[in-house]
């Protein structure tokens, strides 16, 4: 007991580390003059947030989705359009844009859960597509089509954040706050039936699960979670254009999610730093982007089948082994 | 308590249960036997709602549960083991008891995202009745392994206490001794009269009869999906047809 | 004009259905989804443009070859990364990632090798129509109707009358039963990837000459293939061939008619439709629920 509070304790500690290095990072970037380092952390956040959403469906409840890029376009679109019409704050038509995300998650889980995987991916490709496609060529050109559409920033309190660094701490504070309730939910009830559902459906449902709603649920929370880091997409940019919301970004979701680590609090953190910072220091070399892609997601799939925090762990693992035998 | 009646299952033009009746009465065992495929899980099947009978009834505190799915059938209070262990193999000994308690919390989605008082103090509560449970059956020192990590035998144990977890009235046990060895047997036959106690009754499907003629208060025994004869243990253990079909059958 | 557009219709349906049969001939041989069957008919048109269009080798001889080399590319696949990923008990969701995964690499590697323009294969007769009931009818579209006929005639007597189909089929139903009677289920196994990936690459060339090469050709194909393969019901080689003939037809259409921007959405929703309504397809092939 001793021993298990001396480690909450030196987690805590641990966090709180982090968290300060968080906070003065600006400080820090802005000395060194830096400030292109802003625009890829604000994509860290947001692509952690959609991983996180996306880790809830397929690394917790075990469902596979090819079609995530639609959420992520449902809560840009959703927020940059009733933003325009209705100059509701921003930071609600976000909110209210992941809701509908929510709602429409769950309108394609209700028939989509009672297929098996296989399958389940060519529903949801299919659903990403329909998507793309109304974004793409919508009625009344309402999104803007293959032009695009411009849209505000964050504005909180009459104060607007109109860059990359003013978005850093709106950033930060919404990965806190939605990796704080992915891992409050994960360690619920509901947590523990998604993960019940993975390991063993016909076990779960004898357990006194509702297999079928509880899948509902996980692809709505992970549709709010996509949205919301849609919505910061199209409000941190300020341009928003379907190709961001291709097929191709869904499976972007996914190999950032394999990359880092499924099932795990820290995977998509992992998996959407160090892909977007291979990103970066690739650009140059964007012809070959799909083909490394292509090979990160082999070789997490063929070598390292925990991805990079699994693998980490094993190495943390075998590093504290070695501690306890020298003692 | 439980009792079914007429239950009649077919799978095309195959007949699983044969117009099957039965009763399960208030803090006793009732066992059930028959040679292997007389429809034994199958009929478990029904009354834990994997399928639905085609013909009967099945009713339980009063009220016709046949047609509900399996996690309404645990919510109405009615768990149940697998023949073959049926575990969530990854997650902790402690977490698949508290799995086994989820019909039972309260706590609502906002509760769970959130991390309410209310939840936190739930989840609490349920830690340590899930700690009890496992005190109860003996593996409350295995709390913390994965439980694809435990023996054969106490495997069949957890799935057992996970049962226990949802507060049933009535648990069903799916040849809960296979693969136990007899020091194991012994303590399940203890267990077993524990859990009574409780005020848990007991349908038990079990091949070791030796062990059955020490638990069951009152047998049934099924073969070729239809019942073939019921009393008291000894009454069955000494009735020709049953004989019959056991010799018949090897 | 409705002639033209059925024929149209039909020479993308017949693409279409090639991409499927493929689909199902897999899935019923190992039980997975194949994503790379789309870039793989990109590589296939790359591969015949180059051959035929670059080499100047006679096309029937074009055909032949990357027929082979193509079965040799599906075999090699299959057994250098399916199989061994079966092997080590991954979990089928991985498998079917690690198709993408082979997929992104066949997409960019082509366009790395054959650049990011589209690129016009030269035609293949001298006669650039023929007349078929009065109307126009453009040769190689004729020929990719005709040509998709004789392959799904083929592989159909290829699977029901030969011993090598019969093992196939045999190790596709029931691979430990087939191995007891002696079937080579592992090479069986990897026959229906190599012919899948030969017919996907045969379809290429069939559509290369009417449409343009081009990196991207294959990916939206093999989606759409997906489609076909559903509606005609997963696993149903006829099934596959139906689907992909309602597919084109549906989408050709619908760009006559309606708008051409339409047509993809079109094909889409009749996939989400018949994966939620009716999933075992026209051909009610078994239940692909839970």
């Amino acid at each position: 007991m001793n021993l298990r509070l001396k480690n909450a304790i030196s987690n805590r500690k641990k966090d709180l580390i982090i968290l300060l290095v968080l906070l003065l990072m600006p400080v820090f970037l802005n000395v060194i003059h830096f400030e292109y380092a802003f625009t890829i952390v604000s994509f860290i956040f947001i692509y952690i947030i959609a991983v996180s959403g996306l880790d809830i469906v397929f690394g917790y409840s075990g469902q596979i989705s090819l079609g995530h890029a639609a959420f992520f376009a449902i809560g840009a679109y959703g927020s940059a359009i009733l933003h325009k019409y209705t100059h509701i704050p921003v930071i609600l038509t976000m909110i209210i844009a992941a809701f509908l995300a929510a709602v429409i998650g769950a309108g394609l889980a209700y028939p989509a859960s009672k297929l098996v995987f296989h399958f389940l991916s060519l529903a949801t490709i299919a659903f990403g597509e329909i998507v793309y496609q109304l974004v793409a060529q919508s009625p009344y050109e309402i999104t803007g089509n293959f032009t695009g559409f411009f849209t505000d920033s964050v504005s909180i309190f009459g104060y607007k954040l109109n860059t990359y660094s003013k978005f850093y701490y709106f950033g930060l504070f919404s990965v806190l706050v939605f990796l704080l309730m992915k891992n409050n939910l994960i360690k619920s009830k509901v947590g523990r039936a998604f993960i019940a559902i993975r390991e063993n459906s016909h076990a779960a449902d004898g357990m006194g699960i509702n297999v079928r709603n509880y899948k509902i649920l996980a692809f709505a929370i992970s549709a709010f979670f996509t949205a919301f880091a849609g919505g910061m997409y199209a409000h941190c940019v300020k341009f928003i254009s379907p190709d961001t919301f291709m097929y191709k970004q869904s499976v972007m979701f996914l190999t950032m999610l394999l990359f880092g680590g499924t099932a795990s609090r820290f995977g998509p953190i992992f998996g959407a730093v160090s892909v977007l910072i291979l990103n970066e220091a690739l650009r140059a070399t964007e012809k070959y982007q799909l083909l490394i892609y292509g090979v990160l997601l082999l070789i997490v799939i063929v070598v390292l089948p925990g991805g990079l925090y699994g693998a980490y762990q094993d190495v943390a693992v075998k590093f504290k082994k070695k501690g306890v035998n020298k003692c | 308590m439980l009792k079914v009646k007429n239950v009649t299952l077919r799978f095309g033009g195959l007949v699983a249960n044969n117009d099957v009746s039965m009763e399960v009465r208030d803090g006793k065992i009732t066992g059930l036997i028959g040679p292997n495929g007389a429809g034994k899980t199958t009929f478990f099947n029904c009354i834990s709602g994997v399928y639905t009978p085609n013909e009967g009834k099945i009713i339980f505190e009063g009220k016709e549960i046949q047609g509900y799915r399996p996690y309404q059938i645990n919510k109405a209070g009615i768990s149940r083991t697998y023949q073959i262990i049926n575990l969530f193999k990854k997650m902790k000994v402690y977490e698949n008891v508290i799995v086994g308690m989820h019909s039972r919390l309260n706590s609502s989605v906002t509760d769970s995202l959130f991390k309410t008082k209310k939840e936190r103090e739930e989840e609490k509560k349920a830690y340590e009745k899930a700690l009890g449970l496992l005190d109860f059956v003996g593996l409350l020192e295995l709390k913390d392994e994965p439980a694809g990590s435990l023996s054969y035998g106490k495997q069949r144990l957890l799935e057992i206490c996970r049962a226990l977890a949802s507060d049933p009235k009535i648990l069903l046990l799916d040849e809960p001794a296979a693969g136990m060895n007899a020091t194991e047997k012994n303590e399940l036959d203890l267990l077993c009269k524990k859990i009574v106690e409780r005020g848990v009754s007991i349908l038990i499907i079990e091949h070791d009869m030796k062990l059955m003629m020490g638990l069951a208060d009152y047998m049934y025994v099924l073969n070729y999906g239809k019942l073939l004869a019921e009393g008291a243990p000894l009454e069955i253990q000494n009735n020709p047809a049953v004989i019959e079909a056991y010799l018949g059958g090897e | 004009m409705i002639i033209q557009i059925l024929v149209s219709g039909l020479v993308l349906g017949c693409v279409y259905g090639l991409i499927a049969l493929g689909y199902s001939l897999i899935y019923k041989a190992s039980g997975m989804l194949n994503f790379t069957q789309g870039d793989i008919l990109t590589l296939g048109a790359f591969l015949g443009y180059t051959f035929y269009g670059v080499f100047h080798i006679p096309f029937i001889l074009t055909v032949i070859i990357v027929f082979i080399i193509m079965l040799g590319f599906g075999m090699v696949l299959e057994k250098g990364i399916i199989s061994k990923l079966v092997a080590k008990g991954t979990l089928p969701i991985y498998t079917v990632l690690a198709t993408i995964a082979v997929s992104y690499i066949i997409q960019n590697g082509s366009m790395l090798v054959w650049g990011t323009q589209s690129i016009n294969f030269p035609r293949i007769f001298h006669v650039t129509n023929i007349k078929i009931l009065g109307v126009n009818i453009q040769t190689e579209a004729f020929v990719c109707i005709l040509v998709s006929m004789i392959c799904m005639v083929s592989l159909h007597i290829f699977m029901k009358h030969t011993r090598f189909g019969t093992s196939m089929r045999a190790a596709a139903m029931d691979p430990l039963a087939a191995r007891s009677l002696g079937i080579n289920v592992s090479l069986a196994t990897g026959l229906t990837w190599g012919i899948s990936a030969a017919v996907a690459a045969l379809a290429g060339m069939l559509i290369g000459p009417l449409y343009g090469v081009y990196t991207t050709l294959g990916a939206t194909i093999g989606r759409k293939g997906f489609a076909s393969a559903v509606m005609g019901g997963y696993g149903n080689m006829y099934g596959a061939m139906l689907g992909g003939a309602i597919l084109g037809l549906v989408e050709t259409f619908t760009s006559a008619y309606i708008s051409s921007s339409y047509k993809d959405l079109v094909a889409y929703i009749l996939l989400i439709t018949f994966l939620f309504i009716k999933p075992t397809g026209i051909f009610n092939e078994r239940a692909i629920q839970d």
